[in-house]
């Protein structure tokens, strides 16, 4: 089998599971008294209904595209960095902090950049961290990691209620960042940022990174069977904090651009479900960065046209988490069934040629 | 002070329960990552079916069957199609998260008042309710905390007294012994999810009709990634998880009694992060594991 | 003869990769200690598998005392009165004696007193000296391997199948098994013995079955076997003989040398203990010895994967005791580990990245920055074609390779990475022929180019056809260094069981 036909295949069983998966959810909708089908193509008919709305698909791809990243680069090399939303968090923390503190004082673009390197380097500590307590500890870096965003949950709670806090004091949020301090929208009319671009570019590094260099050939290589890469010279310590320091890096950007692209202040609770979205995302794409782009497109496009959905409609928008669980169990069953082919194929084969001697 | 303490037993139970089912699994080498859908789900299944029925005892049958469900759907793909089990777990709770909010829009619609049962009573145990403080902590309590009391002790005797738990400690530490002792490892690991499955479904409804009464979409927030901890904490010792799982609900307790209090710059959101911050710190510091050689492997033998 | 006790008649079996059996028909009588020879992938572990129900066969029957049988699983062949032991043991490390031997054959509520009770007692019986309520990990493998005989002996085994038993025991620890098995058939029982190694089969087999790619290829009375007529047959062919270039390795200059080196640990004996030794250029030096006397230790020790408490390790005149195993590779050691699943190779990647694996960090393959897999790719190309190996392309993953020609990856990185030196740590174990072959010859090329090497092998006949000197290591100590002409097999088997010759000393 060439390395063609194998991408192929696997390209083709993942659709499949994709399409099974998204049928499936929307068979649930006659409980609600729904057709069905006439709501799938009120589905695709509130996507791409007008240029802002197909606009807001990417600009909610953005932000999971990056934390998907984020779990992917860990995944690759057999870590769970299941915190990224905790990352996430500090990025926007670091992001508008350091924005309400620099705006109006320092050229724009220097706040811009500065708070994107802020929300960038807050999550890489993070995650630089959890690969401390693994490399040194041995601590579990999935029931770290886990944890910590629940500690840097709270950890936001109390900064919107204390030191962070609009001046208004009625929510918990912080005051919106100066427009100054926006990051540019570079699509007329939509709400289209550079964020999106950054994101899809970040994609790409990723790529480049883990494919086409050798750093990124270490990530994999100690992923796979870190004994034989320590045999060959390379450290799975030192990868570990390297590797979970690229992935909080990842989540904190996401942070950065929702701050400073989409949201404009930190709010409590601000996307409460990227981390989780992300892991998701990087399962259905392979935990491969141009799978990954093309999952948070249309897992940005089942969020927006549920939305859209849920307003015109009385159709619940939990039936995105609804597809996405589905989505995500049927491309791993797919995995599998993919397996148990293969196997019974090569098996079938080594019968024939038996049989011919 | 008296009934902090007691809030504190209170709140602990739902987390002793699912870490009990979580150390029977792990035993088998089984991680059971989908605890957090499995008490989701509990809890879901345990209010629509008192809801329904006006009876909590059959809420929590209810609660049962659905955490079996889920840990038939979570062993399936793990054991018999040998998927990572952390990646499984975390699908199968996204898959919750939607399957509960649909539904429940699904039966109620959107309810302009939240809709109540009647949670689990207090159960004074006659006589030794009336010691002084002791009575009060101990002895005011649900069925459900009495019973988990028991289950305990009973877990451990399973586990170290009987031939089922020196097969179950077997198939984590080597699953190959239990396989050419003629037991079938997969099957030990299904049964060992399935019972994690019935006590995370208990865990899941004791916070929906155990306590406040009713189900909202937060209403678990991690305390499933909580029990799995103390299943960690308590070096995969049922007595030890006992001891984590108090700790754990005493630091909740204190938690929402702080929370009560509200106050200025002072962070009361410390004691919410407690448990998380302590779990952090526990890995950190405990040195030496106990943990099953196999946790987390899938056993696979070519046929 | 009577009925015998068990019949297997065509037996096939297929995996995905290969046929491990086919058409395979054997027969076990009553007392017969039977001896099932034959080379790794010959499929001996694979028939008794399925006699014992751990592999479903695809086709053939099975007769028990005369009565087709189905056997499902181990409970089945149990329940039969057959017992099997793994070849690698399969004990639970954290759990007692007594846990691990009750394990699935008993009910309910256990009294472990009790039962540690009747396990010492059973233990008596047969002479062996294992502690019931001692952790199976604080055992040493002889005792380990006691306990799963005792296992079989608890649950009332008539027919006893034990997967190369012998290689992980001292010749001491041998004896007193050989001495088990007559004593065990002598009631009436059965033994199945799998293994390679011709002396065991002579020393206490009744009758020999040979197998050879999947198929039993001949069966002989011991009365009738002679050593040379067998291996014949084990292999198919006769062994060709290598020729090896002239020595005169001495005269060249000291490449490598190793002095006083030692590994200790906290109260427990030294894994290495004052090893002293040099290497030429050009000169190939094996090191005997049964496994686990601190070969793999050495061999790390050497390359930095295991820090050294005492003692220096010098290359071409440079201190590399304490380097990171980056800065020993950099100084051009390279290393075929033995353990190739483990240490040598990442299965999931391709052929190409294996080949890559040494260099992750130096700038060969490297432009602008970024990996040159084209030139990569050409080279893995060039790898396949020269040492011919069975792949389609470089893309393919590392575990769609046979162990032969995964070895012949290994091979090709670490001699490209050993520009200096070698060392081989049991290169052919569990290789086919072909692959042996090749692996011998590039050990004598790389000699002829002048490196250091340093071969660990437990197979005599390895050692003697390549080594310059022969290096006995025995408990983390050098028993003895020699040359192949002044010692023969017989002597340098007494020092790797521990005997001593002070009078031989030099």
């Amino acid at each position: 089998m060439t390395r063609k036909t194998r991408a192929a295949e696997a390209f083709l069983s993942t659709f499949l599971a994709i399409t099974a998966g998204l049928l499936l959810s929307f068979a649930f909708l006659p409980f609600m008294g729904i057709h069905p089908l006439s709501s799938l193509g009120l589905l695709f008919s509130s996507m791409f209904s007008d240029r802002y709305t197909i606009g807001t698909i990417f600009v909610k791809a953005a932000p999971l595209i990056l934390t998907a990243l984020s779990f992917a680069i860990a995944y690759r090399s057999n870590l769970f960095n299941i915190g990224a939303q905790g990352q996430f968090y500090i990025g926007a923390i670091c992001a508008v902090s350091v924005t309400l503190g620099l705006q109006n004082r320092i050229p724009a673009f220097l706040v811009i950049l500065l708070a994107g390197l802020a929300g960038s380097l807050g999550g890489g500590a993070v995650g630089a961290l959890i690969g401390l307590l693994k490399a040194k500890y041995h601590a579990n870096e999935f029931l770290v990691s886990m944890m910590s965003t629940y500690v840097i949950a709270e950890l936001m709670d109390y900064l919107l209620r204390t030191f962070l806090r609009e001046k208004a004091k009625d929510y918990l949020q912080t005051d919106s960042i100066d427009p100054s301090a926006w990051l540019p929208v570079i699509v007329g009319k939509t709400s289209v940022h550079l964020g999106v671009v950054l994101a899809v570019a970040a994609a790409l590094l990723v790529w480049v990174l883990l494919f086409k260099t050798q750093a990124g050939f270490r990530i994999r290589a100690v992923g796979l069977n870190a004994e034989a890469a320590r045999m060959c010279g390379i450290r799975p310590e030192t990868q570990c904090i390297l590797t979970l320091f690229i992935s909080g890096l990842l989540a904190g950007f996401a942070g950065f651009i929702e701050v400073n692209g989409m949201q404009h202040m930190l709010i409590t609770g601000l996307d409460a479900d990227v981390g989780s979205y992300g892991i998701g995302i990087a399962i259905l794409g392979s935990a491969n960065p141009i799978g990954i782009l093309f999952a948070s497109v249309l897992f940005g496009a089942l969020k927006t046209g549920g939305t859209t959905l849920g307003q015109v409609s009385n159709v619940p928008a939990s039936i995105i988490d609804l597809m996405e669980g589905f989505v995500m169990i049927f491309v791993l069953i797919s995995y599998f069934v993919r397996h148990k082919i293969s196997l019974s194929k090569t098996k079938r084969l080594l019968g024939k040629a038996v049989k011919h001697d | 002070m008296i009934k902090l303490l007691a809030n504190a037993l209170f709140m602990s139970t739902p987390l002793i329960l699912g870490a009990c089912g979580e150390v029977v699994a792990e035993r088998t080498g089984m991680m059971v990552t989908a605890v957090e859908g499995i008490f989701l789900f509990g809890a879901w299944g345990g209010f629509v079916g008192a809801y329904f029925t006006k009876s909590l005892l059959l809420g929590f049958l209810a609660a049962i069957a659905c955490g079996v469900l889920v840990a038939l759907l979570y062993a399936v793909t793990t054991i018999h199609m040998q998927q990572n089990q952390v990646v499984m777990g975390t699908a199968v709770n996204i898959l919750m998260t939607g399957i509960c909010e649909f539904f429940y829009r699904v039966i109620f619609g959107t309810p302009l008042e939240p809709l109540t049962v009647k949670p689990l009573p207090v159960l004074p145990v006659p006589l030794l309710a009336d010691i002084p403080v002791l009575g009060t902590i101990l002895f005011r309590q649900n069925l459900i905390t009495y019973l988990t009391w028991i289950l305990v002790p009973a877990v451990l005797f399973l586990l170290y007294k009987t031939s089922l738990g020196l097969t179950l400690r077997s198939t984590g530490e080597n699953p190959e012994a239990v396989d050419v002792a003629g037991i079938r490892v997969n099957r030990v690991r299904l049964l060992a999810v399935l019972f994690a499955g019935i006590l995370g479904g208990i865990a899941g409804a004791y916070y929906s009709i155990g306590d406040i009464g009713m189900y909202t979409t937060s209403i678990i927030s991690g305390r499933g990634w909580i029990a799995f901890a103390i299943c960690f904490l308590g070096n995969w010792n049922p007595l030890l998880a006992l001891g984590a799982g108090v700790v754990f609900g005493t630091s909740d307790a204190v938690g929402v009694y702080v929370k009560s209090l509200g106050s200025g710059f002072f962070p009361s959101e410390l004691f919410t992060a407690l448990p998380y911050i302590l779990t952090i710190l526990l890995t950190v510091v405990r040195r030496r594991f106990n943990a099953p050689a196999k946790l987390g492997t899938a056993y696979v033998k070519e046929h | 003869m009577d009925q015998p006790v068990i019949e297997m008649l065509h037996i096939t079996k297929k995996f995905s990769k290969v046929v491990a059996n086919d058409d395979v028909s054997l027969s076990i009588g009553k007392g017969e200690v039977v001896a099932l020879l034959g080379e790794n992938g010959a499929g001996k572990s694979t028939i008794m598998k399925i006699l014992y129900g751990l592999y479903r066969a695809d086709e053939g029957v099975i007769r028990v005392d005369g009565v087709p049988c189905r056997i499902g699983s181990s409970r089945d062949a149990i329940r039969l009165g057959i017992s099997m032991i793994q070849q690698n043991f399969s004990l639970v490390p954290a759990h007692t004696v007594t846990e691990n031997i009750i394990l699935g054959n008993c009910r309910g509520l256990i009294d472990y007193r009790r039962k540690e009770r009747e396990i010492a007692a059973l233990a008596e019986t047969y002479g062996f000296d294992v502690p019931a309520g001692e952790l199976v990990r604080n055992l040493t493998v002889g005792a380990q391997q006691k306990v799963e005989i005792l296992k079989a002996l608890y649950l009332n085994a008539r027919v006893l199948i034990m997967d190369e038993p012998t290689a992980v025991l001292t010749p001491q620890e041998t004896d007193r098994l050989m001495e088990f098995v007559r004593q065990y058939v002598q009631k009436g029982n059965s033994v199945v013995f799998i293994t390679h190694k011709m002396r065991e089969v002579m020393d206490v087999s009744t009758r020999i079955v040979i197998m050879r790619g999947g198929r039993i290829c001949g069966a002989v009375k011991k009365e009738d076997a002679d050593e040379t007529a067998l291996s014949r047959m084990m292999i198919g062919h006769s062994l060709e003989h290598l020729t090896k270039p002239a020595g005169g390795a001495e005269e060249k200059p000291v490449g490598f040398s190793v002095r006083n080196l030692s590994i200790r640990r906290k109260s427990e004996p030294p894994l290495l203990e004052d090893i002293s030794f040099d290497i030429h250029k050009g000169e190939i030096i094996g090191f005997a010895g049964v496994s686990g006397n601190g070969q793999q230790e050495l061999c790390e020790a050497i390359c930095g994967a295991r820090p050294v408490t005492d003692g220096s390790v010098v290359l071409d005149g440079r201190d590399i005791t304490h380097l990171s195993i980056r800065r020993h590779i950099e100084s051009g050691i390279g290393y075929v580990v033995s353990d190739r699943l483990r240490y040598g190779m990442v299965m999931n990647l391709s052929i190409a990245e294996n080949l890559l694996l040494k260099e992750s960090y130096g700038p060969k393959w490297r432009k602008h920055g970024l990996l040159d897999r084209k030139r990569l790719n050409r080279y893995a190309e060039e790898v396949i074609r020269r040492y011919s190996v069975k792949a389609p392309d470089p893309s393919v993953p590392g575990w769609s390779l046979s162990g032969g020609n995964q070895q012949k990856i290994v091979v090709a990185r670490e001699v490209e990475a050993g520009k200096k030196m070698i060392l081989f740590d049991q290169p052919t174990r569990g290789l086919d022929l072909g692959a042996i072959h090749y692996v011998h010859k590039t050990i004598l090329e790389e000699k002829a180019k002048g490196k250091c090497i340093l071969l660990v092998s437990t197979e005599l006949s390895e050692i003697f056809t390549l080594s310059d000197r022969i290096v006995v290591l025995y408990r983390g100590k050098i028993a003895g260094i020699y040359k192949p002409s002044e010692v023969d097999a017989g002597k340098i088997g007494l020092l790797m069981s521990g005997y001593r010759n002070g009078e031989e000393k030099r």
